[in-house]
């Protein structure tokens, strides 16, 4: 098997690299992540940090979306069943925004589709129950 | 890494769905090798390697830590599966073929295979 050779492939296209971008606001005293780029290993602490920065100041009924989210793995999935514990532990509540079929599927997979709730917009995200 | 892989999948005929399945499989694994090496303070290199048959991709991702762990506690104190569990959980369903080995010398490999479905005439 031949070892990798990073320069015998082309790459597709240019990409700016891994980045992870982070927007908070507030939408009927929910606290809105928009999640933009890749969430992996190396990105999902950042996803993390700021989940754990809005518990700790007192926010907890969070929605993430995920609508800009190019990929995710099991560290994000991993990030976001830590959040949820902690939003739990203060009775709050932890849902998603998500169509993007190739992110559903991964919770699919996984069986998370039955611990989060999904939402198909912030809107509805944020004026369901608390 | 992911890029690489993704433009192979691609070009080797796959759809975008199945290319999506081949970078997570693949960064999955990746990953798990990446905190094997962390939990165990092992400085060996994740590697990965690839080739493409006309029928199908056979990637492989090794690293040089302790023989596979044990078995990881399937669930928490609370009863959500662990990172670990859901990474192999989207490995065993997102490749066609999948094994894990331990490697002479030391540490594991994760072998996997996706199919390229003939071409449509």
């Amino acid at each position: 098997m031949a070892p990798f050779d990073p320069d015998s492939f082309p790459i597709a296209r240019g990409r700016t690299p891994m980045e992870l971008g982070l927007d908070v606001r507030n939408v009927d005293s929910h606290a809105v992540v928009d999640v933009k780029g890749e969430i992996d290993v190396y990105t999902a602490p950042k996803l993390r940090e700021k989940l754990i920065e809005l518990v700790s100041e007192g926010s907890y009924n969070v929605v993430v979306n995920l609508e800009g989210v190019d990929f995710l793995d099991s560290t994000g999935l991993g990030v976001l069943v830590g959040a949820l514990k902690r939003v739990k532990a203060h009775d709050g509540s932890l849902s998603l925004v998500c169509t993007q079929d190739k992110i559903l599927k991964i919770f699919k997979i996984t069986g998370l589709t039955k611990v989060f709730p999904i939402h198909s917009s912030v809107e509805e995200a944020a004026g369901g129950a608390a | 890494m992911r890029l690489a892989i993704g433009s192979l999948a691609r070009a080797s005929g796959l759809d975008e769905e199945r290319v999506d399945d081949v970078r997570i499989a693949v960064s999955e694994a990746c990953t798990n090798a990446v905190f094997t090496n962390e939990e165990t303070g092992s400085d060996g290199p994740v590697t990965v390697a690839w080739v493409a048959h006309p029928d199908r991709i056979d990637v492989e991702v090794g690293d040089r830590g302790p023989t596979a762990a044990d078995q990881p506690d399937v669930l928490d104190s609370q009863g959500f599966s662990s990172r670990l569990v859901m990474s192999v959980a989207l490995l065993e369903e997102l490749a066609d073929e999948l094994s894990f080995e331990s490697r002479s010398g030391g540490g594991s490999l994760v072998r996997m295979s996706f199919r390229i479905p003939e071409a449509v005439a």
